[in-house]
Formats: C-alpha cells, structure tokens, sequence
C-alpha cells in the first residue's frame, strides 16, 4: 500500500504543479463554468425554495375542495351540504370558509378577503402557523382583521393606518380594525391576503347565513380518493370538486415551466461552451498539443497521459462546480435573489418581498453536477486522447 | 548496439502526396560510440532519429536497440522504452515553458513511478552533469538558449538512459554554447553512453572523439 501512495505521490506532484503554474491558460473555463453553474444553481435554488413552501403551505390545506357550479361558474355553496358530505365514510374534518376577492376600485387593486371560523379546530392550527400566538378573544370583541404585509403597505400609503372601510353589496361601508400584521415569511402565500371572522366576510360579500364560498375536508386513505369523488358527483349534480393532487399539480407545473425555460437555455449554453473548449484544445491551443507530445517523447503513455488530463480537468469541474453552487446560494438564500425574483414572481397584485427558504435537492445537484462534468471533461479528453495517439514527434511540431 | 535493416518511411502513405523520407537505411552503431548523422534540411536524419528515438513508426524495415526489436512495439512498451533507454534533445528543446527547469526535468521520471524524493535527488544529479543546477527554479520562458538545451540535455539525462538522441543540437546554439554542448557530449561519451547526434553543422566534422558519420542525402546513406 505504501509502496502504491509513494508511486503515485510524484503523479499527484505534478498534476497539482501543473494546475497551479498554468492557471491563467484554465482561467477562462474556469469562470465561464462558474458563471453557467451559478445561473443554473440559482434558478434550481429559487424555484425549490417557492416550490417547497407552497407544497408546504397545500399541505396544510384540506384535501378536498366542494364549490357549487351553476352553469359552469362557481358560486355560493350551500352549507347544508356539509351534513350530506359527512355521512360519507371516511370523510373527517370539514370545514367551510368564506373568501373571495375584494377590488379596490380607485387603484385597481385587491385584497383576498378570508372569513373564518376561528373555533374551528383545523382552521386555528392553519391560523396559528399563520398568524402565531393572538389574543382571540380581544381579537373577536371588536370587528377586526390581520392582513397580509402588502395589504398593509398599501393601506397605510392609503392613509388606512388602523381601520379599513369595505364597501358592502348593499352600498353600505363596513370599517373593520386592522388587528395585526402577518410576518414577512408568509408573503409568498399571505401578502395580498386579508383574515377575518367568517361572519363578517359574509356581510362583506353578501353572502346569506346559509352560504359558504366552499367546503373543505380531508380523507385520510388517499386510496379512496377516487371513490370519495364518485360518491360527491352521485350526491350533488352541480358540484366542481378540487382535491390537493391537483393543486399540487398547478404549482409545480408553474414552477417546472420557467425552470425548464431556463434548463433549455443553460443546455444551449452548455454545449456552445462544451464546442468552444472542444475546439480549444483540438485545434486552436497549439501549446497543449506541444506539451502532450512532449509528454509523449519523454516516455509518459496514452494511458498517463489521459489520466493525467482526467484528473486535471476533474479538479477544474469539482472547483468551478463548488464555487458555482455556493455564490449562487448565497446570491438566492443570503441576498434574495435580486432579478431572478423578478422572473420568477412577475408582477404582483400588491408589491411585496418574499424570503427564499433554504432548500437542498442533493438529486438536482448531483444531476446538474453530471450534467456539467460530462460534457466537460468529453469536450477536452477526446481532442486530448486524438493528440496522445498522433506519434509524438508529429505532436510536438 | 543499434542495428537498422532495410528501413524505410514514408510519409502520408496511402495519399496521393505520399513521400519517401528513408529508402532502405543500414546501419549499425556500436555500443558507447559517438556517431554522427549529417546531411543537409530535409535528408531524412532527424527522421531516421525520431525512428531509433521510438517516436514514430517506420514504414518497413527492422530497428534492433539492446536486442530489442523497438520498430513495432506496442504504445506501453514504447513508452518504456522512451522513458529508460533513450534520452532525447531536440532541435527546439521542446521544454514545457510554464514549467521551471526541475519541473521539466522531474516530468520525465514521472512514468518510472519512483518516490518523489528519488526524483529529486536523480534531478540534481542529471542538472550539475549538464551545469544547469544554478537555474534550477528558474521558469523556462526566462532563459537563454544555451541555458534551455543545458535543461534540455539535463532531462534526456535524468532517466540514466545507455543512448542518447540530439537532433540538430546546435542549430538554435551561439559558438560559447556549442563548444559547452561539445564539452558535454565529451562527459558522456566518457560515461560511456551511446551517442547518435543528427546535424549538418560542420564544427562536428573535426572533433576528435567521434567514431562513426554517415552522410544522409535523399533518405539514403551515401556511400564514402
């Protein structure tokens, strides 16, 4: 074992010698990789992070929505049905909720206005991870909401700083308190949001005492999920039913969709990179043909040759790969992501800051990482094995 | 020894500007012999050089080195062959420039997978032989030419190799470093190593310790 590490160690010696006294000729791949690995890392690192947390955020949704249709359009949907949908087997925790969008007409905006009920057991666990610890009982005493941090922005730039006055079916104008604030972390799903009893988003809205804008519920053995959607279409004609698979779905289509615009970019990138380096050493870069004849004379093998280009160019990759992912985590998880945010955000309803959380998908990574390797170092073994099995003296000319 | 039989090369062989560069070459050279290979550009002696060096291949015919038949050896045993027979010097020292003078030397003993230490120790010995110890940090892209063929010289050495090749060593050489070339190629033949130089300078003509010089004209030996 010795014997083998000190026969290699003078191998090592002069790889690594290599390296470092030629580092100007390996600075350009070196950056350009950085450059690609960073753009792409950052676009992984983005669209994990979004994705994640609104998974996160549909999971603590019921798995079954129920809204009733008339003529296609989703309208009020009668509370009595949830008598009817908890005599299904297998059905828990059914809750209904009130919610739609208020339009602010002077500024063409608007605000997702939630009604709840906050004794309902599951809806406090969704409201507590959303607004934390609050004083529901002061809350309750008057007619109160929390917003969503772009609601306040723009209710305060709107002299709005305490209350709000809605603008009720009737023409009537209901004030409602501005209780609290969400934190900046639940801007994503939350900013343009507004939560309220559910009593007093039915007034808002106009909805009668008997009307929900739908039901949810969970069934917990997602393999009676089908069966749970047959039994709704046979109990209600007029039923338009959305369970979490789908909404799941719609998200990560989203997501997949600009994260693919961007893939199909950088694998154009990729390979006008890969043929540039390819044709770098192939033909243009006189002085590498120079030096592997030169190899070649002074007795090192194909074989030493090859493993020494290998190992050479594997340190580059491991080395602009590495420094690639970290700027780009750094640029996404510490400084926000300014720009490609942008892109992936678009324009907002209400302006808003989102707050990527950190994600690792060590598969991606490992994918991107082979994705970038390969290419790589096929680009510069194959003109580098061509110039090994020219005879030598033909190499060094 | 080196023993050549009917050798032939021809260049671009099965193309319409095929050319002949050796027609049938015999030769032998005899072990610790000092032997010259002169002729003017393009006569075939650095070719016939590159063949005995195991740098090409040649078309046909036979090289025998130490009883060894090197004319047909497959890539690895070439290699070996390269890396603990033969020391080479070229005409364009062919020295890796972003390398110092050690480095290049060291490059050599890299396939016969010795410990570092021992490199090391076979570098400084091949470097004060060729009297280029002094430079031996030095990178190779800040010295002279005689200073670059010294460097040259010191790596064709470093492997301990029996015969040593110089192709045209004194073609890119001022008259001081010619004469200091020749007193190397003295030491060497002093130690005993055979030493073939292809070259058409005529300064070889009138040393004393040469054995042999076979005048090469249109890749054939002329006879004298």
């Amino acid at each position: 074992m010795k014997n083998k590490i000190l026969r290699y160690q003078a191998f090592v010696y002069f790889l690594t010698l290599t390296l470092w006294k030629q580092k100007v000729k390996h600075t350009a791949a070196v950056f350009i990789s950085i450059l690609i690995i960073f753009l792409l890392s950052a676009v992984l690192f983005v669209s994990s992070s979004l994705k994640q947390t609104l998974l996160h955020t549909v999971k603590q949704q019921g798995d079954f929505t129920v809204t009733r249709l008339k003529a296609g359009y989703a309208t009020q949907t009668p509370s009595s049905w949830i008598e009817q949908i908890e005599q299904i087997e297998g059905v828990t925790a059914l809750t209904t909720r009130v919610h739609g969008r208020y339009f602010y007409q002077p500024k063409g905006k608007s605000f997702l206005v939630v009604g709840i009920d906050f004794f309902d057991e599951q809806n406090s666990q969704l409201l507590e991870a959303l607004i934390g610890k609050m004083a529901l009982k002061s809350f309750l005493s008057q007619e109160s909401m929390v917003v969503g941090q772009g609601v306040k922005n723009f209710l305060t730039a709107h002299f709005y700083e305490d209350t709000f006055s809605f603008k009720t079916p009737s023409g009537a104008f209901k004030e409602v308190h501005i209780a609290k604030q969400l934190d900046e972390s639940t801007n994503l799903i939350a900013n343009d949001m507004v939560i309220m009893p559910i009593a007093l988003a039915r007034e808002i809205f106009g909805f009668d005492e008997n009307e929900v804008s739908d039901i949810t519920f969970n069934v917990p053995n997602e393999a009676e999920w089908d069966t749970i959607i047959t039994k709704l279409h046979l109990l209600f004609y007029d039923v338009r039913i959305l369970d979490k698979r789908e909404i799941q779905k719609g998200y990560e289509n989203m997501f997949n969709y600009k994260g693919g615009v961007f893939l199909i970019l950088y694998l154009v990138t990729l390979l006008t990179f890969m043929l540039i380096l390819y044709q770098r050493y192939a033909m243009v870069y006189s002085s590498e043909r120079k030096e592997i004849g030169t190899l070649r004379a002074v007795g090192w093998s194909i074989k030493e040759i090859l493993l020494y280009k290998f190992y050479e160019n594997v340190i580059i990759v491991v080395v602009s790969f590495t420094v690639g992912v970290l700027l780009a985590y750094g640029y996404v998880f510490l400084a926000n992501a300014p720009f490609l945010k942008a892109i992936f955000l678009g324009n907002a309803n209400l302006s808003y800051t989102v707050g990527f959380t950190p994600v690792l998908e060590l598969g991606l990574l490992g994918s991107l990482f082979l994705l970038y390797a390969i290419p790589f170092l096929v680009a510069v073994l194959i003109p580098a094995w061509k110039i090994a099995v020219t005879p030598p003296k033909e190499a060094m000319q | 020894m080196i023993v050549i039989e009917n050798l032939y090369k021809t260049y671009n062989e099965e193309r319409a500007d095929a050319y002949p560069a050796l027609k049938g070459i015999n030769l032998q050279i005899e072990k610790g012999s000092t032997v010259i290979l002169s002729g003017v550009s393009g006569s075939g002696k650095s070719t016939l050089l590159s063949l005995i060096g195991g740098l090409d291949k040649p078309s046909s015919g036979k090289i025998m080195v130490e009883e060894r038949l090197i004319s047909k050896l497959p890539d690895l045993h070439a290699s070996a062959y390269r890396s603990q027979t033969v020391g080479m010097v070229f005409q364009h020292f062919n020295l890796i420039e972003s390398l110092s003078v050690e480095e290049n030397i060291i490059a050599a003993l890299i396939p016969l997978r010795l410990p570092l230490n021992k490199m090391q120790k076979m570098t400084q010995e091949s470097m004060e032989l060729a009297n280029i110890s002094h430079k031996a940090s030095q990178q190779v892209n800040a010295l002279s030419g005689g200073e670059k063929q010294r460097c040259a010289i010191a790596r064709a050495l470093v492997n301990r190799p029996n015969i040593i090749l110089c192709d045209e060593p004194t073609a890119n050489l001022d008259k001081a470093n010619t004469l200091k070339f020749i007193e190397i190629l003295k030491t060497l033949r002093q130690l005993g190593k055979t030493i073939v130089i292809a070259t058409h300078d005529p300064i070889f003509q009138a040393l004393d310790f040469i054995d042999q010089t076979y005048f090469i004209e249109n890749g054939s030996i002329r006879s004298e």
